[in-house]
C-alpha cells in the first residue's frame, strides 16, 4: 500500500465534489488529502479543449487533487469508477489518464 | 412558445414520447400535477405508495426497453421511492425520477416536507440534477433521458423546487433536438483488435461457455447472441438477469448458473477453458469464491462499463462497447469462418455436459404428481403455471424461494419476459412491476409469481390494479413462512427458526383480493393445481389472486456451498453435497 495521487478535471458545478467524495466512501476507499480549485489559467488545459473540440471559460472547470492509500490492484478500479462520474472530464494517476472516457497510457494532467 | 416551469416539465416528457407517469401527488408537486391535469398525451397512474410507483416504472422499462417515469412530491414522497430507485440502479434499468422540492428560499431551513433528495439518492443514481432555473428544464430533461438510456443504463433524479414550477412565471420553451454532454462519452463500438483476439480464442477453445447476463438484454442483443451461437454452437448459460436472452428451451442452453443455478451450468463454468462473459458482471451469486472461480478458463468480457471489467474476475480479453455492436462485429468475422466451427468441434464437451445433465439436472415433471396425500410442491406449482400459460407470459417475481423456483422452472424463450429484482433483491417488487408490464402490453398475459412474505410488502397496489383495471394473474406460493431465510436457518443455524413465521396472522388472501373487486382462488391439493391455474388464466378481464398452499419444508437446490466453495461445490438436496 502506497500513497497515490489522483488529478481530476471536472465541471465546476454544485454537487460535483460530493459525488467524488461520496464515491470514495461508497466503495470503501479512504481520502488522505483533498484539494480543489476552480481553474482560472486555462492554458495548461488547451490540449483538452483541442481534443474534445470545446471551449472552457474561466472558473467553469475545477481541478481536484486527491491523495489516497490503496493497494495497486485497486487503483485501476478507482480510476474507472471516477471516470464514470458524469461531470468528470479527465482523471489521471501516475501512469494513465481517462480523457472523456478514453484511456491514454500516460499522465496528461 | 412561452410556458411556465410546470408545463415545461410536462411538455418535455411529452416530447420524449412518455406514455405513462407513475406517481403520487403532494404539496411540492402541486403545480406539476396541475400541468398533468391539463394535458392528454400521457396517463398518470396513481399508485398507493411511492415504492409502488418506482417498481411499476421499472417493470415498464424492463419489458419495453424504454425509460420508466416516476413523479414524486418532496420529503416522504421522495424517501419512499428510494428502495425502488436502488432496485433500478443495481439492475441498470433506465428510469427518470422527478421529485418536487420545497421552494428555493426554504431549502436548508428544515422546511415542512423538506429532504435532501439529491444527497439521499446520490449513491443509487447514475446521475442527478437540481433545477436551478425554469429555462434549464428542457435541457435537463433531455440530458436526463440521454444519460438514463445510454452506456450502462440507470436511474436519473431531477429535483425541482416548487417556485420554479409556478404557473405564473412564463419563459421561452424550445425542446432541444440534440444532446451533447462534453464530459460524458460511453463506449459504443469495440476495438477491432479485441474482436480478432476473441475469434482466435474461440478457435483454440475446447470447452467454451457463453455466460450472458442482463447487459445483453439492455443492449437488445438477443438476436446477435443467438446468431453467434448459430456459428459456434457452444453451451450457453444465463444469469438470473439474463434469462430469456437465449432460448430457455434450446438444446445448447444449460439453465441459469450461480447460487441456485443448475448442476450442468455450474459444472460447465467450473471446467470451461474459455468463458465469454456477455453483459454480465461476475456478481458474488455467480462466482462463489472468486479465487476458486473457473480455474482453467480464459475470460473474455464484453461490457459497456469499464468499471465492471476486471473488478471481480480479471479479464484476459476485454471488449468495451455496446454488447450489440461487439457481437455484430464478431458475427461478421465468424460468417466467413463458420466452417471452422463444424457441428462436432465441441462434441466431447457437449457429451460431458449431457452426462452432468443426466446425473443431477432439474426434474421438470414434478407437476405430473396428482397424489393428494402429498403436499403441493412449489416447483410443481411453477411448472404447472409454465405449462398452462404455454411459456409465453411475462412473469414478474418477488424475492426468495419462489423467485428461484420461477427462474429454474419457467423456461423463457424471449428476452424482457422475466422481470425480477436481481441485484438488490427487493421484496415487494413483483406486483407493482407487473402493473407497469401490463400497462405496456395490455393484450399479453402478465403473471406475478410471489410469496406470502413479499406480496405483503406492496399489497396496497391491489387497489391500483382495481382502479386501472389491470387483469394481472398473481400466484402466491404460500409456504406460511419466510422460506429462503428459513432454508438458511435450516442449513446454517441447526434449524433455529428465528422470526420467519407469522404464526396465525396471515390474511385470507383470496378474500382480501375479493374485497378489492378481484377474483380469489385457493389451492391446497395437487389435484386442484391444474384446474385452479387454468381457471385463473381463463379470466381475461379480471385480476385473479391464486393462493397456493405449498410444502413448507421445501428447499431450493442446487445451492452453492459457501463460504470458500467453488462453482463445483453444491448442495444437491438436503444432506447431499457434490
Amino acid at each position: 500500500m502506497i500513497e497515490r495521487q489522483l488529478t481530476l478535471i471536472m465541471e465546476n458545478k454544485p454537487g460535483a465534489l460530493a459525488r467524488v467524495v461520496g464515491l470514495f466512501h461508497q466503495r470503501g476507499y479512504n481520502i488522505d488529502s483533498l484539494h480543489v480549485d476552480p481553474i482560472k489559467d486555462l492554458k495548461k488545459y488547451e490540449f483538452i479543449e483541442k481534443e474534445l473540440d470545446i471551449k472552457f471559460h474561466e472558473n467553469e472547470i475545477s481541478k481536484l487533487i486527491i491523495k489516497t492509500t490503496v493497494a495497486d490492484s485497486l487503483m485501476r478500479q478507482i480510476l474507472r469508477q471516477i471516470n464514470k462520474l458524469i461531470e468528470v472530464i479527465a482523471v489521471s494517476d501516475n501512469d494513465s489518464t481517462y480523457l472523456k472516457g478514453i484511456l491514454r497510457n500516460e499522465n496528461l494532467l | 412558445m412561452k410556458l411556465a416551469g410546470n408545463d415545461m416539465l410536462i411538455q418535455s416528457l411529452i416530447n420524449e414520447g412518455v406514455e405513462y407517469i407513475f406517481g403520487y401527488p403532494g404539496g411540492a408537486a402541486l403545480h406539476i400535477y396541475d400541468a398533468i391535469f391539463n394535458q392528454k398525451d400521457m396517463q398518470h397512474i396513481l399508485v398507493r405508495h411511492e415504492q409502488g410507483a418506482t417498481h411499476a416504472a421499472d417493470g415498464y422499462a424492463r419489458a419495453t426497453g424504454k425509460p420508466g417515469v416516476v413523479m414524486l412530491t418532496s420529503g416522504p414522497g421522495a424517501t419512499n421511492a428510494i428502495t425502488g430507485i436502488a432496485t433500478a440502479f443495481m439492475d441498470s434499468i433506465p428510469m427518470i425520477v422527478i421529485s418536487g422540492q420545497v421552494q428555493s428560499h426554504l431549502i436548508g431551513t428544515d422546511a415542512f416536507q423538506e429532504t435532501d433528495m439529491i444527497g439521499i439518492s446520490r449513491p443509487i443514481v447514475k446521475h442527478s440534477f437540481t433545477v436551478d432555473h425554469q429555462e434549464s428544464i428542457p435541457k435537463i430533461v433531455k440530458e436526463a433521458f440521454h444519460i438514463a438510456t445510454s452506456g450502462r443504463q440507470g436511474p436519473v433524479v431531477i429535483d425541482v423546487p416548487k417556485d420554479l414550477t409556478n404557473p405564473d412565471d412564463l419563459f421561452d420553451y424550445e425542446y432541444p433536438n440534440d444532446v451533447n454532454i462534453r464530459s460524458y462519452n460511453p463506449p459504443v463500438e469495440p476495438e477491432e483488435s479485441q474482436i480478432v483476439r476473441v475469434v482466435e480464442a474461440l478457435k483454440e477453445a475446447k470447452r467454451p461457455v457463453i455466460y450472458a447476463g442482463g447487459g445483453t438484454i439492455a443492449s437488445n442483443a438477443s438476436e446477435e447472441l443467438r446468431e453467434l451461437n448459430d456459428y459456434i454452437k457452444a453451451p450457453v448459460t444465463n444469469t438470473l438477469m439474463g434469462l430469456g436472452v437465449y432460448p430457455g428451451t434450446d438444446k445448447y442452453f444449460l439453465g441459469m448458473l450461480g447460487m441456485h443455478g443448475t448442476y450442468q451450468a455450474n459444472m460447465a463454468m467450473h471446467n470451461a477453458d474459455l468463458i465469454l462473459a456477455v453483459g454480465a458482471r461476475f456478481d458474488d451469486r455467480i462466482t462463489n469464491t472468486p479465487e476458486k472461480f473457473a480455474p482453467r478458463a480464459k475470460i473474455v468480457h464484453f461490457d459497456v462499463d469499464h468499471s465492471s471489467v476486471s473488478k471481480i474476475i480479471e479479464a484476459d480479453i476485454a471488449v468495451f462497447g455496446q454488447v450489440k455492436n461487439s457481437l455484430k462485429q464478431i458475427n461478421n468475422k465468424l460468417k466467413s469462418e463458420s466452417a471452422i466451427f463444424s457441428d462436432d468441434k465441441y462434441a466431447d464437451w457437449h457429451k460431458q455436459i449431457d452426462v452432468w445433465r443426466q446425473e443431477h439436472g432439474l426434474d421438470h415433471d414434478m407437476y405430473k404428481n396428482l397424489d393428494d396425500s402429498l403436499p403441493v410442491l412449489p416447483q410443481a406449482a411453477v411448472q404447472q403455471i409454465y405449462q398452462s400459460s404455454g411459456g409465453k407470459a411475462f412473469v414478474t417475481s418477488d424475492v426468495g424461494q419462489h423467485q428461484m423456483f420461477a427462474a429454474q422452472y419457467y423456461h423463457f424463450d424471449e428476452p424482457r419476459k422475466w422481470i425480477n429484482s436481481g441485484g438488490l433483491g427487493t421484496m415487494g417488487f413483483g406486483l407493482p412491476s407487473a402493473m407497469g408490464v401490463k400497462l405496456a402490453y395490455p393484450d399479453e398475459e402478465v403473471i406475478c409469481i410471489t410469496g406470502e412474505g413479499s406480496i405483503q410488502m406492496c399489497i396496497q397496489e391491489l387497489s391500483t390494479c382495481s382502479q386501472y383495471k389491470l387483469p394481472i394473474k398473481i400466484f402466491n406460493i404460500n409456504n406460511l413462512a419466510l422460506g429462503m431465510v428459513k432454508q438458511w436457518q435450516d442449513m446454517n443455524y441447526d434449524g433455529r427458526h428465528s422470526s420467519i413465521s407469522y404464526e396465525d396472522s396471515l390474511p385470507d388472501f383470496s378474500k382480501l383480493a375479493e374485497s378489492y373487486g378481484h377474483v380469489g382462488i385457493k389451492i391446497t391439493k395437487n389435484s386442484e393445481l391444474k384446474s385452479g391455474i387454468e381457471k385463473a388464466l381463463s379470466h381475461k378481464d379480471k385480476l385473479v389472486f391464486v393462493d397456493i398452499y405449498v410444502d413448507p419444508n421445501e428447499h431450493v437446490y442446487p445451492m452453492l456451498v459457501a463460504p470458500n466453495g467453488s462453482l463445483k461445490d453444491m448442495w444437491l438436496s438436503k444432506g447431499n453435497k457434490t
